[in-house]
């Protein structure tokens, strides 16, 4: 069995989930084979260097696919996938996964299963697990192959690099008469706030219902000697800068603790910060998903808890 | 300049979901239903570039229950049109790739030069509308897109990766894009305006597409065994507080 | 030669002041209608209460009895206002056939020495007392008219004086002005000197009072001029009842109020007849826990926005936004409707209505808080606040030991309007739990409309969304139109205040009780068996709903009272009740309080009186709101919120009881 997995990069560096979506491929006993699409071979190989555990690499050059274009990945994709016959074409389930696997769904006529968590093999079917309804539940789907899956990133880790790097094999692919093009990549300002490396972090959900009520959390982060975070509702709404946005659309953090408040736990969430050394969850619905993943939780209100624990935090230095 | 917006119905994840006895569906007897709040970003989005460009947008669902009264609303918040795409009652659970190609025909005939709908709907499993859509009228498609700037010929899109990152897209239309957010939250409709819309008749059309095959007879539904999960601490805020700050003093952590 | 001269004089004042009133008062003319010249005979015997016996104005003691004193001297010194124009301007004229120079005299000696106590006492109370209520008003306008009100009674006095001087007779009908006839003379004012004198005092007199008339248009004194219309043109529909947006003249679409000229002329009237006393400020809830809002200064800055815009104010062109411009969207937003200011304010400003109106602009517009706006939107969608579908509007009647009845399918005696909060919250749940058991107990034939119940739209109203609120009440109207049953029942007041106070305007005129009212029969009628356990001491807080705005008062009170506890009153009880903080939309909104909330001071009003055990309630949002202050207080060993139910509960018998 073989699996076509998209490798996602930036800045010369494969992502981690092209990584975790190779180790899922070895965990259900089939061949990973990467496809990297990048400027020039030049890149390709350099990035197939970074892919130790894949047991082949199919590598497409292009000036267009110096950095992600949803239209010609797709018709890389596309045609990797027409070429090849992959049993199982998978990518993670980011922004790109998003845009890829349902289109390539659709051009190849095959089916496919979203946010999944999990697979297993059974026989000639593909057991796909997804966390549905913002991981209130749960959908065990029974996949006959060829099909494609989209990956919640962080499912799986990513195991380490073993063996050299695959062997490349370039792969030419029409890509005259592209329908867009990315005029710029736009970075984040540098403003002090660092999510990514941060020890500790504070994370404060829509709970938290306005501007008004920062404050509050302000003082657990600053009492915690803590990064203020929030969940995506919380910088929507404009309460919180971008850059302190955990999750998908995000950063993913893996702090030493990860402290929230009012955030339910949605996957996009968890994706960004299930790794954390230790979760501890508040949040006044007891049905909260965040429950499932935290190492502590507790179900209280949160502008009850966050003035006492400011208080003992502050007590106790 | 005309865009499209396709809005879809989902339950209200405030409530605990179960699920139904064959574990095909969720068990819809106390569930409400409510916009795809991504849907919601991608109406309040058409109607901003409407304002910005005097573009025409016509809403379209395609919903067993609800549809009317969330086209109502559609037309309320501002949009010139509405469709509702007939599907029949007893189908009250259709995922996007069953739907897509209804969608498809509608658009189509509707021939707009932007469909903006939401990124994605929590319970798309089979594949989210966008890209779908995309990839069945062979327009350009982007997802996870938080910005929209209409020009000529072109959208300038924003789309957002992980880590804060995004680029700038400039695509060529007609095109299709999964919003993520509007350039402004959605605003308030005051009830007078629902109110005064409440009466009229929301045109609808009988399909002439087939629903897109899914895997939907192939998917089990359970609520996640959560109890292996965290420990959790009981008492008041004072005492949850206390039994914190313990476990962040037992790890060195304060 | 002096006449033509007093001509000149008091015409050019009275043409200036009268100008000066005209420019005021002239948008008024514009503005659009109000309609309240109906039951005039009501309107008038009102003002008698209101500014004879200054009904309200004595709600606040000292300042009641200031005003009393001087009200009641420039009402007996008008007469010497009259004789000083009467006799200057018609040579001849005098008072004196009917007692000008005897009782009349008397009189005027007497409320000299009143009014100079009443003025004393004000000036005491505003510069050495300084009520908090006064911050904000203006300060400078007080003392002008401080200075202008002293002269006009000493010139009075001493006018009199000297004409006694020029004989050196004093007068035991003036023994004011006798009493300084003496330093006069003692001074060589006598005889000649005297009548110059006399002249003199006498031109200070027309001075100082022409002075004041050309001055009080431009003061918060006018309301000399306009309490008495405002009194009189107060609404005299139901208190629960918030005027519909006034309607655009010609056409019938309602307009909401963006500018000055979009209020009714009883509005602007309002504006113009705020005396800055600051009562309302004094007992509002917002104001009291540092929330952007102080209804009088909401008045003072609407009137002098008003003001600077007057003279262009029918210009179509010339419209100042109202809501951003002199009034901010959270001072709006502050509001909790509770309606203690309107019951205190002495010239029956109607606060609330403005606040809704300006509300209503802004949610026409799409500019509400976020956490209003998520509330609203459930509202629209589902018919409640919390977004739940109305499938599960029931779901607490389940377990109940009876199967409460459908009244859509069958009829019933009593229909029972559960509301939003009593059917969703899990804390009010329970207590409807216990009301139907109640009801059921005492064989009470007892309906509810299932998922036929919208929100009643309320606070909805309230909070500004005037086409939502219609949606929900035609929806539930049209419910209750096709139900068989003789009364509706209600925990809630403010789905009560909906039901009883604002659905006749739409057409709908039901028979609706509290369940305090029911319980109360039910005991009387002995349905309902008390046996006293433990008395407690207990207090009561009236929510805003059921007392001020329905003057359901006493029902709770006999209930509370025939369960055997001691009911012991807060200083604030009935119509001076303080609001929870919950009312008029503020449920559904941030609540970030600058200062205590208004919960918490309630409580501890409470608990000041000592040895209370127990907080009792009748409206299942102040059991949480309540029940959340002891909470934050810390104070749940000391005192217990407890709604009326869950008391009638522990001490009515059951039937196992009755059985032994």
């Amino acid at each position: 069995m073989r699996c076509l997995i998209f490798v996602e990069h930036s800045d010369g560096t494969v992502s981690e989930s092209a990584l975790e979506l190779g180790a899922m491929a070895k965990s259900i006993g089939a061949e990973a084979v990467g496809l990297i699409c990048a400027a020039d071979p030049g890149a390709v190989n350099a990035l197939a260097g970074q892919l130790g555990s894949f047991d082949a690499v199919i590598g497409v050059a292009d000036d267009s696919l110096a950095t992600y274009n949803p239209d010609a990945a797709a018709r890389a994709l596309t045609a990797a996938t027409e070429a090849h016959k992959p049993d199982l074409v998978m990518t993670s389930y980011s922004a790109a996964g998003v845009d890829l696997a349902p289109n390539v769904a659709i051009r190849t006529g095959r089916q496919m299963v979203g946010y999944v968590s999990g697979l297993e093999l059974d026989g000639d079917t593909l057991n796909a697990m997804s966390t549905v309804y913002s991981g209130k539940l749960v959908a065990r789907t029974g996949m006959d192959l060829p099909g494609i899956v989209a990956v919640m990133p962080g499912a799986v880790k990513a195991d380490g690099l073993s063996g050299g790097a695959p062997a490349v094999e370039m792969m030419d692919v029409d890509l005259s008469g592209l329908r867009m093009r990315v005029t710029e990549t736009l970075v984040p300002e540098n403003t002090g706030v660092n999510l990514a490396d941060a020890e500790k972090i504070f994370c404060v959900g829509r709970a938290l219902g306005g501007t008004e009520k920062i404050e509050l959390a302000e003082n657990v982060a600053a009492a915690l000697g803590a990064e203020l975070a929030g969940s995506r509702p919380v910088i929507d709404a404009g309460w919180m800068p971008k850059v302190r946005q955990v999750g998908k659309s995000g950063t993913k953090v893996k702090p030493r603790l990860y402290l929230m408040a009012g955030v339910s736990g949605a996957p996009e969430h968890l994706e960004g910060m299930a790794n954390s050394e230790l979760i501890i969850a508040i949040n006044s619905d007891e049905q909260a998903p965040i429950f499932g993943t935290a190492h502590y939780g507790a179900v209280c209100d949160m502008f009850e808890l966050m003035p006492a624990l400011t208080e003992r935090l502050t007590a106790g230095k | 300049m005309h865009i499209a917006a396709i809005l879809r119905l989902n339950p209200v994840l405030t409530e605990e979901l179960e699920v139904d006895e064959d574990g095909r569906d969720i068990d819809r007897e106390w569930i409400g239903l409510e916009l795809n709040p991504f849907d919601d970003q991608a109406l309040e989005q058409a109607v901003l570039l409407k304002e910005a460009t005097g573009a025409k947008v016509t809403a379209l669902a395609a919903e067993a229950e609800g549809g009317e009264r969330l086209l109502k609303t559609a037309l309320a918040r501002g949009v010139d049109e509405v469709l509702l795409i007939e599907v029949g009652e007893e189908n009250v659970q259709l995922s996007s790739r069953a739907r897509a190609p209804l969608f498809q025909e509608a658009l189509e005939g509707l021939a707009p030069d932007l469909v903006l709908t939401g990124v994605l709907s929590t319970d798309d499993i089979y594949g989210e509308l966008a890209p779908q859509l995309g990839a069945l009228l062979d327009w350009p498609q982007v997802s996870a897109v938080s910005n929209v700037a209409l020009g000529d010929g072109v959208a300038t899109l924003q789309q957002e990766y992980s880590g804060g990152i995004s680029a700038r897209i400039e695509v060529q239309l007609p095109a299709v894009v999964g919003l993520q957010a509007a350039t402004q939250p959605p605003r308030y409709v005051a009830g007078s305006k629902l109110r005064d819309l409440l009466k009229v008749e929301v045109p609808t059309v009988e399909p002439g597409a087939d629903f897109g095959a899914d895997l939907a007879d192939a998917t089990e539904l359970e609520v996640p065994d959560t109890s292996g999960g965290a420990e959790m601490l009981t008492g008041d805020a004072e005492a949850v507080a206390a039994r914190i700050h313990e476990i962040l003093v037992e790890r060195g952590l304060v | 030669m002096t006449t033509p001269i007093l001509w000149a004089l008091t015409l050019t004042a009275m043409a200036i002041s009268g100008w000066r009133f005209w420019v005021r008062f002239r948008p008024l003319l514009a503005a659009r209608p109000a309609g309240r010249t109906d039951r005039i005979a009501d309107r008038l015997s009102f003002m008698v209460g209101d500014i004879g016996l200054h009904r309200r104005l004595l709600r606040f003691s000292y300042s009641g009895i200031l005003h009393a004193l001087i009200f009641s001297s420039f009402l007996v010194l008008f007469t010497a206002i009259l004789e000083s124009f009467g006799s200057g301007l018609f040579p001849g004229f005098s008072l004196t056939a009917i007692g000008g120079e005897t009782w009349i005299a008397l009189l005027q000696n007497i409320f000299a020495v009143v009014i100079t106590i009443g003025l004393g006492m004000a000036i005491y109370h505003r510069f050495v007392i300084r009520p908090e209520r006064f911050e904000g008003s203006k300060t400078r306008d007080a003392t002008i008219i401080y200075v202008l009100a002293t002269p006009i009674v000493i010139t009075m006095i001493l006018e009199a004086s000297a004409r006694l001087a020029i004989d050196g007779q004093g007068s035991a009908w003036r023994p004011v002005s006798t009493l300084f006839m003496y330093p006069m003379m003692a001074l060589g004012i006598t005889g000649h000197a005297a009548e110059q004198a006399e002249g003199v005092f006498y031109w200070a007199h027309i001075l100082a009072i022409l002075a004041f008339l050309v001055y009080i248009p431009g003061s918060k004194h006018r309301h000399m001029f306009t309490a008495g219309p405002n009194i009189f043109f107060r609404p005299l529909t139901p208190k629960g009842q918030l005027p519909a947006p006034a309607p655009t003249p010609g056409e019938d679409t309602p307009t909401t109020v963006q500018a000055y000229r979009d209020f009714t002329w009883k509005d602007l009237l309002d504006t113009m007849s705020c005396t800055e006393c600051g009562r309302c400020q004094s007992v509002c809830p917002a104001h009291a826990q540092g929330k952007p809002l102080s209804p009088k200064k909401l008045i003072m800055n609407l009137r002098d926005g008003y003001l600077t815009d007057q003279g262009l104010m029918d210009s179509p062109d010339h419209a100042m936004p109202i809501v951003g411009g002199t009034i901010q969207p959270e001072t709006l937003w502050s509001c909790t409707t509770c309606r203690a200011c309107m019951e205190v304010c002495p010239v029956h400003i109607e606060h609330v209505p403005k606040i809704v109106n300006l509300r209503r602009s802004l949610v026409e517009e799409g500019e509400v808080e976020p956490l209003l706006q998520s509330a609203l939107t459930n509202f629209q969608s589902q018919g409640n606040s919390y977004g739940k579908p109305a499938k599960q509007r029931a779901r607490w009647t389940k377990g109940l030991s009876y199967k409460i009845k459908d009244a859509r399918k069958e009829p019933v005696d009593i229909l029972w309007f559960v509301g939003d909060f009593a059917s969703f919250d899990p804390r009010a749940q329970k207590l409807s739990f216990l009301v139907a058991e109640l009801l059921g107990r005492a064989g009470v034939d007892v309906g509810i409309l299932y998922d036929g119940e919208r929100n009643s739209g309320n606070d909805v109203r309230r909070a500004g969304d005037e086409g939502l609120f219609e949606m929900l009440a035609m929806h539930n109207i049209e419910q209750l139109e096709v139900c068989e049953f003789n009364r509706i029942m209600t925990t809630d007041p403010h789905s009560l205040n909906a039901l009883k106070s604002e659905y006749p305007a739409l057409g709908a005129a039901f028979d609706v009780v509290h369940y305090s009212e029911l319980f109360l029969e039910l005991i009387k009628a002995d349905r309902l068996r008390i046996n006293p356990g433990q008395a407690g001491r207990v207090t009561y807080h009236d929510p805003c709903y059921l007392g001020r705005y329905n003057g359901i008062f006493d029902a709770p009170r006999d209930v509370i009272r025939a369960l055997g506890h001691e009911l012991i009153e807060m200083p604030r009880n009935r119509d001076n009740s303080f609001c929870c903080g919950a009312g008029g939309g503020r449920i559904f909104m941030e609540d970030s309080p600058g200062g205590e909330r208004t919960s918490e001071s309630r409580i501890r009003e409470a608990m000041e009186l000592g040895d209370i055990d127990t907080f009792v309630v009748a409206c299942p949002k102040d059991v949480v709101m309540y029940s959340a202050a002891v909470q934050a207080l810390g104070v749940e060993d000391r005192i217990a919120v407890r709604d009326l139910a869950e008391l009638i509960t522990e001490t009515v018998e059951t039937e196992e009881r009755v059985a032994q």
